[in-house]
């Protein structure tokens, strides 16, 4: 059984009247001790997806519908009690702008015995200081830290920080929602292949969002392109990112230099995101796609399986249809 | 950190020279002329207006007269009221604590009440509480005090008969003790309810929509990630980081406690500052305005240096050393 599956998960950001279809039928799967990436360009619901596998969006934001089954329970069907058990222990986040991850006012030590005291409250204090060092250790951070406000740290001990805080009951399920974006090349690398060794060692999952697909064909297994809140294609990185079927993950390949390809093949792709408050009736990249046919613009091209877990959702892609 | 704070009162003299300078100055070059006011006639006597003139130093030049008043400021002689033909310390001493009374109690009331219910407004946010107070704070944010007091007073003071119309005491009916106590409490009623009222939006504004910048922080959603319950989040984390824009009004209205009621002390006939400030201002009495501004540069440059080290206190972000 998958760690994490999703079944159709709908999210919508209710703004005034308007509706915002940020996540539209995602259907996925995440086993254990894999490692999954979901790229896609800004806007195309990564991080709603997150959030809301999380729990995280309020009711009074967004309605998410479908199903989120961890270990196969059904999270969304928890209340905020049974949810805030599950929360930290079983599935941690290191957030997308770390150098806020944490109240300004408060020592970074300070907090995450707070945070270790929300599972733990009976806990001694050498107890929880004890186990934040073992983390900082883990993360290559001084014991310093203990005492130290966020803003006393650099983006990349905040990083670390925020690493060793998802860390503190070792998770199985860890989301990394842009996690190194914000860092510089040198300082993404370090903490990246830091995390592979702890993902191997902790026995983790992980799920790591990203617009890079550089840092997904380095350190993931499978991947998931998301484009305009709908999942285009998914599968094993060695395919998808290799010998990509659809036209959109094409495009997002090309627009990425290769490190020995040649200069010439850098391109975008034209156009932008349509609007989210408008459900289309075909596929959502039919604008932008090159190869659109009539079809693409009438029908929603359903997910249909290409190879091993390799699905596409393209009317032009070959292979059985599994809608 | 000593450094910080030396720094500090060197600006802070400096500051209080130079606004002296400036008012010392300009209440001179302003038209009106206090010998006049003292001899009181259409067409006063030229020997009477002489002998007053020198007896007031009025004669010399302006920076002169800067020098001899800057001498014996220092030696601790602030002047003699022309008006009052009373030392101007003395006359300000007593002017000051009825202000302190009336000022202080209606900011403290103020900014509880505001930050409270900014607070609560802000966990209701949207909510029909919400709406109404903040509707509440636009309207009264632009009421103007002495409007407010006048019409305070006729309802509750003129009509109901709740509470006296004006002054500090009865004059009538003179008590002492525990009475006197009761009396002016009973006299306070209705300035320092006009004055909450006019001062309450300011707070709440802030405290409101501070709060709700907190929380839409990231690291709010860190906390809420782990699973932290929403009361200790707001109670630990929200707060705290939420009440640093208030302490900096309040510092700086601090700084204007002793001259900030003028209208509504006015209103009521309150026996403070602000009524001084304005009967001296209209009978140019040039020693004891200098006097009362002095005052007042003196307490803005001193509730700066301590809301300051408020700051470096709660916010740690916030260092003095370097």
């Amino acid at each position: 059984m998958a760690l994490l599956e999703l079944k159709n998960m709908n999210i919508t950001y209710k703004v005034g009247k308007k509706r915002v279809f940020a996540v539209q039928d995602a259907c996925m799967e995440i086993e254990e001790q894999d490692a999954v990436g979901i790229v896609g360009e800004s806007g195309s619901g990564k991080s709603t997806l997150a959030m809301g596998v999380l729990r995280l969006l309020s009711p009074r934001i967004a309605d998410i519908d479908g199903e989120v089954l961890y270990n196969g329970q059904d999270f969304l069907k928890l209340n905020e009690d049974e949810l805030s058990k599950l929360r930290w222990k079983e599935i941690s986040v290191v957030f997308q702008k770390s150098m806020n991850a944490l109240s300004p006012v408060h020592k970074v030590g300070a907090q995450m015995e707070d945070v270790y005291r929300i599972h733990f409250p009976k806990a001694s204090s050498e107890e929880v200081k004890k186990k934040i060092y073992d983390l900082f250790q883990i993360v290559n951070l001084s014991d310093r830290v203990y005492e130290l406000y966020p803003h006393e740290l650099s983006g990349g001990m905040m990083q670390r920080v925020s690493i060793a805080l998802s860390l503190l009951f070792s998770p199985k399920l860890l989301v990394l929602d842009e996690a190194t974006t914000a860092l510089d090349v040198v300082t993404q690398g370090q903490i990246l292949s830091e995390i592979m060794a702890l993902q191997d060692k902790m026995k983790l999952t992980r799920m790591m969002i990203t617009h890079d697909v550089s840092v997904v064909s380095s350190t993931c297994n499978k991947v998931v392109v998301m484009y305009a809140g709908r999942m285009m294609e998914q599968g094993y990185v060695t395919d998808v990112l290799v010998h990509p079927k659809h036209p959109y993950t094409q495009g997002l390949l090309r627009s990425f230099p290769s490190f020995t390809g040649a200069k010439s093949d850098l391109r975008g792709i034209p156009g932008s995101l349509p609007d989210l408050s408008i459900k289309p009736t075909g596929c959502v990249f039919a604008d932008r796609c090159p190869h659109a046919t009539d079809q693409c613009r009438s029908k929603l091209p359903e997910m249909r399986t290409v190879g091993n877990k390799w699905q596409v959702a393209c009317h032009l892609a070959e292979g059985e249809n599994n809608g | 950190m000593r450094r910080y704070i030396l720094k500090r009162l060197l600006t802070g003299i400096l500051m209080v020279v130079i606004s002296v300078a400036l008012n010392f100055t300009l209440i001179r070059l302003a038209p009106g002329d206090p010998v006049k006011m003292i001899a009181g006639l259409d067409d006063p006597n030229p020997e009477q207006v002489r002998v007053l003139t020198e007896k007031y130093g009025l004669d010399k030049s302006i920076p002169e007269q800067f020098v001899i008043y800057i001498k014996d400021v220092l030696h601790g002689d602030f002047g003699y009221s022309y008006v009052n033909e009373r030392p101007v310390l003395e006359v300000i001493g007593e002017k000051v604590v009825p202000t302190l009374m009336l000022s202080l109690t209606a900011m403290v009331l103020a900014v509880v009440l505001g930050t409270l219910i900014g607070v609560y407004a802000a966990r209701k946010n949207g909510g029909p509480f919400d709406t109404i107070m903040c509707n509440m704070s636009y309207l009264f944010d632009s009421t103007p005090s002495f409007w407010l007091g006048l019409i305070l007073m006729l309802v509750f003071a003129s009509t109901l008969k709740w509470v006296p119309t004006s002054g500090m005491v009865n004059l009538r009916a003179p008590a002492t003790g525990i009475g006197h106590v009761l009396d002016v409490m009973h006299h306070l009623i209705l300035p320092v309810s006009t004055l909450v009222i006019v001062q309450f939006p300011y707070y709440f504004r802030i405290a409101r929509s501070s709060v709700l910048q907190v929380m839409s922080e990231d690291f709010i959603t860190t906390f809420r990630a782990t699973g932290m319950k929403e009361k200790r989040i707001f109670n630990k984390y929200v707060m705290r980081n939420a009440i640093i824009p208030t302490i900096t009004v309040v510092g700086n209205s601090l700084a204007f406690l002793i001259s900030g009621t003028v209208y509504v002390e006015t209103v009521f006939s309150w026996p403070g500052m602000g009524r001084l400030l304005y009967s001296s201002i209209s009978k140019r009495d040039y020693p004891m305005l200098s006097g009362i501004y002095l005052i007042i540069a003196l307490s803005v440059a001193v509730m700066m240096i301590i809301v300051d080290l408020v700051y470096s206190v709660i916010d740690p972000r916030i260092k003095y050393d370097e």
